[in-house]
């Protein structure tokens, strides 16, 4: 592997290019949120009872705010990165640069992650701004640490699918078999105590679960030593998976 | 004078296809260097394994006395692209695609501004410096990709097929800027289907047929090897018969076939 800090070229390469799109795309980033809190935490839950002693929009937003990175970053990095590489050639103009593949796989990777965090702090900003989660300076950075792991490893897998895929359909499979799972089964809607063994079984073994336990945690000031255990299951698949991104993707671009 | 690239028995391979067979040859510094040759003869991939984005199977390939797939970052430096494929990044102007490929080769924003002005006077685009690049026609696209690929002041320019798909026009502007890169002492690496583009600028050119090199030299002089006075042409038709003077058409139909290939 043959990484330097030309990633950064790449990511400031992208932020170029998108802020012409800054504005519509904040204020639908901000719209899905606060619909998201309104519908679901107000409205679902006006019919259900406390949660640990918090309301269901508390429970909900504090899962929305992590997944809502895992949800971004990946799709930046199927759709958006397969754009760049596949249909505007942009990959094709860097590599005749002294950047190598692998700085601008991680590039991409990395402005996954940054896309990812800024929907998560947005989602975190409607949340404080209806009152439902705390605001303080630990909190803000250990939950912006989390949504940075949880960005890279997202934007790693679905880089690794981008780089198998013949064409845009193969997200489907992707992203409804694989992301929509992990989406509704990381206890980012309901706690998983009362599912099945099997369905708790696999659900431990989403890294998202245990992004969720964390944030939780955070917010409701309850974090303790064994969230190391949680941690560990976030950066081994993540380290993992960045890996396999910048070698299966540089796989696809050298021929 | 100094060789800038040197090739030894070049081989490349893609899955047991053999898309570039053994080649040797030797680009001097100042000159205009052209690989010719018809669809799949290898012309691309050489030169893609000369700036580094596909690596060689074997043999040696040595570019400005670094080896490619060990130097790669290094030679990159050195080298500037003019790709075949249009590849400007279409959400920035034209000044913003020069500044970012600037960057990319860590040059100094205050010495890109300059250098990229005078670029875009080079390449008659001054104009046309805030306009996005989906406002732009392909020869100005095209000459765009020039001024980019000079942004880092290269030593060695590679142009893959720079013309294709231009009109009369927008080539010849696209010829008489080469030329005057070749004035000011650049040596380039060039390659084409049209054979009136290689007798325009190159000094130099290799014929390449189903990755082999199958002649080398000097444009005008392969013409006099290959034809002996002028050549007669007949149409079966209507039993026309021309004469004219053999071009270096003849001598690239003469030696790699008239068949098809596809």
């Amino acid at each position: 592997m043959n990484l330097s800090y030309r990633f950064y070229y790449v990511w400031r390469r992208n932020l170029a290019a998108y802020k012409r799109f800054v504005i519509p795309t904040l204020l639908i980033s901000l719209g899905e949120p606060f619909f998201y809190l309104i519908a679901m935490g107000l409205g679902l839950g006006a019919y259900m009872g406390l949660f640990g002693g918090q309301s269901y929009i508390h429970f909900l937003a504090s899962g929305l705010v992590i997944a809502s990175v895992m949800m971004t970053s990946t799709f930046e990095c199927l759709y958006d990165s397969y754009v760049r590489m596949v249909l505007e050639k942009i990959w094709d103009a860097l590599i005749a640069t002294p950047l190598l593949a692998e700085d601008i796989i991680a590039g991409d990777i990395v402005w996954g992650t940054f896309r990812g965090v800024i929907s998560g702090f947005l989602m975190y900003t409607v949340a404080v701004l209806l009152g439902v989660l705390p605001v303080s300076l630990p909190i803000v950075l250990t939950i912006f640490c989390l949504m940075v792991l949880i960005g890279i490893l997202f934007g790693s897998m679905a880089m690794i699918v981008t780089s198998f895929a013949p064409s845009f359909d193969f997200f489907n499979y992707y992203t409804e078999l694989v992301v929509s799972p992990i989406f509704f089964f990381s206890g980012v809607f309901f706690p998983l105590d009362k599912m099945p063994e099997w369905i708790k079984f696999i659900a431990n073994l989403f890294p998202l679960t245990h992004a969720v336990v964390i944030v939780r945690a955070t917010f409701d000031d309850q974090l303790n030593s064994g969230h190391w255990l949680n941690l560990l299951a976030i950066i081994v698949p993540m380290m993992v998976a960045f890996y396999l991104a910048l070698f299966f993707m540089k796989r696809r671009l050298i021929k | 004078m100094a060789s800038i690239v040197t090739a030894r028995d070049l081989v490349k391979k893609f899955n047991g296809f053999t898309a570039v067979d053994g080649i040797s040859f030797e680009i001097k510094e100042g000159e205009c260097f052209g690989f010719l040759g018809p669809n799949g003869a290898g012309k691309t991939t050489t030169i893609r394994m000369i700036h580094c984005v596909s690596p060689k199977t074997s043999g040696e390939l040595k570019v400005a006395g670094l080896d490619a797939n060990v130097d790669n970052r290094g030679i990159k430096c050195l080298l500037g692209v003019i790709p075949q494929e249009l590849n400007l990044d279409e959400d920035l102007t034209t000044y913003e695609n020069l500044v970012l490929f600037a960057g990319f080769f860590g040059i100094p924003r205050r010495e890109a501004h300059d250098r990229i002005m005078e670029l875009l006077e080079f390449v008659e685009l001054k104009a046309k410096m805030k306009n996005r690049i989906t406002q732009l026609s392909t020869g100005m696209k095209r000459r765009l990709q020039i001024a980019r690929a000079l942004v880092n002041q290269p030593k060695l320019i590679i142009a893959d097929e720079p013309t294709t798909g231009l009109d009369p026009q927008a080539r010849h502007l696209i010829w008489q800027r080469l030329r005057e890169l070749k004035k000011r002492g650049t040596t380039m690496v060039l390659t084409t289907q049209y054979m009136e583009e290689a007798e325009q600028l190159c000094d130099e050119i290799v014929i390449m047929h189903q990755g082999r090199i199958i002649r080398q030299g000097v444009p005008s002089e392969l013409i006099k090897e290959e034809f002996v006075g002028e050549m007669i042409e007949v149409r079966d038709s209507k039993d026309r018969v021309y004469r004219r003077p053999a071009t270096l058409e003849d001598v690239f139909l003469k030696l790699t076939g008239r068949q098809l290939i596809e």
